[in-house]
């Protein structure tokens, strides 16, 4: 998120698309409901009316798959309605009425002028770029063009003097850019003109017709979250999973942030693109990088091409202008975390011991969904599964069964038999013909061990222990101990393939000789190096990332937790560091609670914040003030996302409000995504619909297309739209949850959610048991009949769409069922690889 | 300690089940364990209704909507003990297991002392107790207002643990102001039919509801009241007090195998010897003397499977 719960209290419009929060995030419901009763109005676009919808004022229904039409109707009718009909009057007059042109042409890129080469052909779906032999997009045409370069002042005496530091690895510094811009916004090639343009196709009667809604809904939906254009007024869009995994997901999460944008509701109390975690400290994973081409803290892996040597990545990776300047020594400081005293800078601090990401054009992927398809081939033998349960909820799990089936081995780590550890006793398998040895390792829960969490809104809190582990059972700290001690020693007695990243990696997080979170939270924070000696118990920690140093002076495995475990007086006692803080005492008024734990990063509540306020520094809403210039100094209530003071001097208002990108402005247009500068509607792999937008039916660079086992089932055979979710009363893929009577009670089976009239089309009863399949796969369920989901008339022809929820599956003793994740497809979104759970075709019948 | 109240307001609510099964956990109740044992009742709504080891469930209906931009409305309600003042189910029971606590005027529940007899069940306006067999007896269970969290000033366990604030607990009379602020804001947000339960029912409820729909939508009744004999049951209850075992376990025997929404609980009032409908007040069979072996009789005769000679209770 780029807000955090309790700012919810704060917004005077909510959106959710794609998110059901109020049953899936039900913390989410009480600070909903605060605003609901200070007079926020709730809209709710989803393809049935939901536990939150009933909460909503207003709900929208939406095919499922189609989320960027929706959002392109939306700009269009913003730039229809509120940009275009004041913009003169406006240039004029200075005078904003209902829309924030200040915002619009200061703080993001709209005045930018792209390069003549932009473009974006309807009749193909494809924007300039596009090679047709890989297919794949060069990002070249999608650039500004260029008023004047600036190179760094390294000098002494200038912003950049630690470049020349002894110790700091020699790279050439990036050159400075500044585009071209047109402040009037009249220029076809700005990039407010190309948004225009490209959004014109995207009508209310068009939007209708691909999504579903009829037009005075969507209308309504538009005006309403419309009126958060005012200056001073907040609109928050909420999403989780049904915006992410889609084939395009990662340009649905884009159009929201367009949206924002276009709207002036990023960074202002009530605002925000915010994201709703799935798991509780899954927010936590993602910062830790778990993951093929995230290093921790979002810097990236090492790979074979533009990052194929520290100077490399350096020179490809640091940032002309704003906060990510600072990347040599996130890099640096972290690369002295991994190897300690044997990362110096004769040796690029050990960067050439990281394995490096296979990156040249067709070279293997080896994200989630191709793992399988490597098992399958004899590629991957052995197998790592380390708190997931892919045979239960990866995409087309049947597959997912059978590739590992050719496993010679398989580790599982998790707290019960998961549907992964047993997958060999599928009903669908046959164990006599699988030869693969299964070790189960039994974790720890929660509660069995003390650590860090971290929440969707980036609070990291410190959790302790509240009882022992069961039996055998350890925390996985302890297992990645044994398992590494283990591995070294085999190494340091045997010898191996590449010994040096493994010996030489710094591994010390001992107390009393025994493994131990809180020295991982020193590396976690950064410490100096000169001071500190973990093995003798000593460390003198950072207060904060600002403290970094790109010559290996210090260390930090976590750029932005840094300042979360600070506290030199007492670095044992997690309660006497920013984690362990419990005052919630909030001065904001505005639910801040800044004193309440540590909000990475640096304690900052709301992320580019300095958007809450106008290009004179003083608030949009004064009731809601993050922070304000007073003529001589910020008055700063939530800690600065932006450069307010510089040796020690404070630093006047600029327009410089979003300095995590090199232009320090927010891109409508983003030459930074795989699949194209602005989101495009394109169809989900499986749909009954040609896409009426443009001529590619679907995302271009669509992925995983080419695998045999994704098995794409056409409109004849399939006819029924369908999409997954879940319910409150379990959990992911049930492990805990199905563990305990009263939920497995609560909620005893998975059901497929249909309307009336599809049941009595189908001749199905509430509570029948139904059979859904397609190629990848069939289920029984049960039948749910309700009137809250309701057939859809998509271009004329009535379109049915069901639901179905997945937490059941082959193990455990008081709730068992199919694997509905059999039926999903395993294709993917070109950014993120994630899959497309959210939109397929199925068949269906009484069972 | 003060008169107390839960409050629940359903417009808050975002029927999640959290005090379903708080409930269940607090209390130690049981859910069934087989695989599968649990079948799904074509909706969110599981278990289909209160049975002898859940207290509290959280119920869903549908309907088209009545006015407003939205297509259905989804009415949530708390099906669970109403906590009554004129709490009938405490006057008719014979064995004190149910008994009224007078300072916070919530109905406890002693199943040690509950003789299995079913009095309650016939008698609650709101549907409410229900029974579990243990050996050959039956056991009541209905909410307590969990007196032992109370007692340690605690919240009842539904109440810790609801995520959006849906339910309170606190003292009634500012139970009821919150509620009245409640429904300031529902009718301000076009719920014109939302209104408060349970301020004078049953000479006034501990469980205060804020109804988004009403209460007819909501499926409560529009004016509870207790069945005509529970006002006999003081002349009753002394007496049935000494009543052999027998009678008593031969008055469960007849209701244990009662099935269906509202049954029409039969009673034997050894004073006047008249078998007496406990919902309209009827007097089914007169006294003629019987004998204690002709009461069994005389119970069998109205055993609602039939057995014994005579006809049902209807």
């Amino acid at each position: 998120m780029t807000s955090h719960w309790c700012d919810f209290q704060n917004t005077d419009v909510i959106l959710h698309c794609g998110s059901n929060s109020v049953e899936n995030h039900p913390v989410s419901s009480l600070w909903l409901g605060k605003a609901h009763d200070r007079g926020a109005k709730w809209i709710v676009v989803d393809p049935r009316y939901t536990r939150t919808a009933e909460q909503a004022d207003i709900y929208c229904p939406i095919r499922s798959g189609t989320d960027i039409a929706f959002y392109g109707g939306m700009y269009h009718w913003i730039i229809e309605n509120l940009i275009d009909p004041n913009l003169e009057k406006y240039l004029a007059t200075g005078e904003m009425g209902d829309y924030n042109y200040e915002y619009l042409l200061n703080y993001t890129n709209a005045s930018y002028l792209l390069d003549p080469e932009f473009d974006f052909d309807p009749e193909t779906g494809l924007y300039s770029g596009w090679d047709e032999k890989t297919k794949t997009y060069s990002n070249h045409s999608w650039h500004y063009q260029t008023e004047k370069e600036e190179n760094w002042d390294t000098s002494a005496s200038g912003d950049y003097a630690w470049v020349k530091k002894d110790g700091v690895p020699e790279f050439t510094t990036p050159t400075l850019t500044l585009p071209k811009r047109d402040m009037t916004l009249r220029d076809p090639m700005c990039v407010y003109q190309q948004v225009k343009k490209h959004y014109e196709r995207y009508t209310l009667d068009a939007v209708c017709d691909i999504c579903g809604m009829d037009k005075e809904t969507l209308e309504l939906v538009y005006s309403t979250y419309g009126s958060t254009a005012k200056p001073g007024r907040a609109g928050m869009v909420l999403y989780a999973l049904g915006q992410t995994q889609h084939s395009y997901g990662a340009q649905n999460t884009r159009a929201m942030c367009v949206m924002q944008l276009l709207l002036g509701n990023i960074g202002i109390p009530g605002g925000g693109v915010n994201a709703l975690r799935g798991e509780p400290n899954v927010q936590g994973a993602t910062d830790m990088g778990m993951m093929v081409n995230e290093h921790p803290a979002y810097l990236k892996w090492a790979n074979t091409t533009d990052r194929s040597s520290l100077r490399k990545w350096l020179e490809s990776q640091t940032y002309s202008a704003g906060y990510y300047t600072n990347k040599p020594k996130f890099i640096v400081s972290s690369l002295k975390e991994w190897f300690g005293e044997a990362a110096t800078v004769e040796n690029d601090y050990g960067y050439d011991w990281w394995p490096k990401v296979p990156s040249e054009k067709g070279d293997q992927d080896y994200t989630h969904i191709s793992t399988f398809e490597l098992m399958k081939q004899g590629v991957i033998k052995g197998y790592f599964n380390w708190g997931m349960n892919p045979c239960h909820s990866a995409p087309n799990a049947g597959n997912v069964r059978r590739s590992m089936a050719n496993l010679d081995w398989l580790v599982v780590a998790d707290q019960v038999e998961t549907e992964s550890a047993a997958f060999w006793k599928a009903p669908d398998m046959n164990p006599a013909e699988i030869q693969t040895t299964v070790y189960f390792l039994p974790c720890a829960l929660i509660y069995e061990k003390p650590g860090t969490i971290l929440n969707s809104g980036r609070w990291l809190q410190w959790r302790y222990q509240a009882v022992e582990p069961w039996d055998q059972a350890k925390p996985d700290l302890e297992m990645c101990d044994l398992l590494w001690t283990e591995i070294c020693r085999l190494y340091k007695e045997e010898g191996g393939a590449n010994p040096a990243p493994i010996l030489n990696t710094k591994w010390d997080y001992y107390v009393n000789g025994k493994i131990d979170f809180r020295p991982v939270s020193w590396a976690l924070n950064g410490y100096r190096t000169a001071n500190s000696d973990f093995k003798a118990g000593k460390v003198d920690l950072l207060k904060g990332y600002s403290e970094l140093g790109a010559d290996g002076s210090t260390s930090c495995a976590m750029w932005i937790y840094s300042g979360f475990y600070n506290n030199n007086d007492a670095p044992l006692d997690p309660a006497q560091q920013p984690i362990g803080r419990r005052d919630n005492n909030d001065k904001s008024g505005l639910g801040l609670n800044s004193n309440w734990a540590f909000s990475w990063p640096s304690n900052r509540r709301i992320l580019y914040n300095r958007n809450s306020c106008d290009t004179k520094g003083k608030p949009w809403n004064p009731d809601k003030k993050l922070m304000e210039w007073d003529g001589s100094k910020w008055d700063l209530v939530d800690q600065g996302d932006f450069v307010s003071a510089k040796n020690g001097q404070q630093v006047p208002p600029n327009n410089n409000t979003f300095f995590m990108l090199w232009e320090q402005n927010a891109r409508l247009e983003s030459y930074g995504m795989e699949d194209g500068p602005m989101p495009e509607h394109y169809e989900p792999f499986e749909s009954p619909f040609d896409n009426a937008l443009n001529g590619s039916q679907n995302n271009p660079m669509i992925k995983f297309t080419e695998y045999e086992s994704t098995a794409h089932g056409g409109t004849d055979e399939y006819p029924i739209i369908a999409t997954t979710y879940s319910v409150t009363e379990h959990w992911q893929t049930g492990g805990q949850s199905r563990s305990c009577p009263a939920l497995v009670e609560a909620m005893p089976s998975q059901f497929c959610e249909m309307s009336e009239e599809f049941a009595a089309e189908k001749g199905i009863k509430p509570g029948d048991k139904v059979r859904v399949w397609n190629k990848r796969g069939s289920v029984v369920v049960d039948a749910y009949v309700t009137k809250r989901l309701k057939p859809f008339t998509i271009h004329g022809k009535t379109q049915h769409q069901v639901g179905l929820t997945h937490h059941f599956g082959w193990t455990h003793l008081y709730g068992t069922g199919d694997t509905v994740n059999d039926l999903t497809p395993n294709v993917g979104d070109p950014n993120t690889m994630v899959p497309e759970y959210k939109a397929f075709l199925v068949n269906i019948e009484k069972a | 300690m003060t008169e107390m109240a839960i409050l629940y307001d359903t417009s808050l609510c975002t029927n999640c089940k959290g005090c379903q099964v708080a409930c269940k956990v607090w209390n130690n109740l049981p859910s069934p364990i087989g695989t599968n044992e649990n079948k799904f009742s074509g909706s969110l709504q599981n278990p289909a209704d209160l049975n002898g080891n859940t207290r509290l469930i959280q119920t869903f209906q549908e309907r088209d909507a009545v006015r407003g931009q939205k297509p259905v409305d989804w009415i949530f309600n708390r099906r669970s003990c109403q906590h009554c003042t004129e709490a009938p189910c405490a006057t008719v029971c014979p064995a004190g297991a149910i008994t009224k606590d007078e300072d916070t005027g919530f109905v406890h529940v002693d199943d040690s002392k509950c003789v299995g007899c079913h009095y309650c069940e016939g008698v609650c306006p709101f549907d409410v107790p229900r029974y579990r067999t243990e050996g050959i007896r039956d056991y009541v269970n209905k909410c307590t207002g969990c007196p032992d969290r109370v007692a340690q000033g605690m919240d009842p366990a539904c109440v810790s643990t609801c995520q959006p604030s849906a339910l309170r607990f606190g003292p009634r009379d500012e139970m009821l102001d919150l509620a009245q602020e409640r429904l300031e804001i529902l009718k301000g947000r076009g719920y014109e039919d939302a209104e408060i339960y349970g301020a004078n029912e049953m000479g006034g409820l501990h469980v205060i509801s804020v109804l988004k729909y009403g209460r007819e939508a909501t499926g409560l009744p529009a004016n509870p009241s207790a069945p005509a004999t529970v006002g006999m049951t003081r002349v009753m209850k002394p007496v049935t007090g000494v009543v052999t075992g027998l009678t008593v376990v031969g008055l469960a025997a007849m209701f244990a195998l009662g099935v269906g929404y509202k049954r029409d609980k039969l009673v034997y009032n050894p004073e006047t010897e008249d078998t007496v409908s406990l919902i309209t007040g009827d007097v089914v069979k007169h006294g003629d003397g019987q004998s204690e072996k002709s009461v069994k009789e005389h119970i069998l005769e109205n055993h609602p499977f039939g057995i014994g000679k005579g006809g049902s209770d209807e």
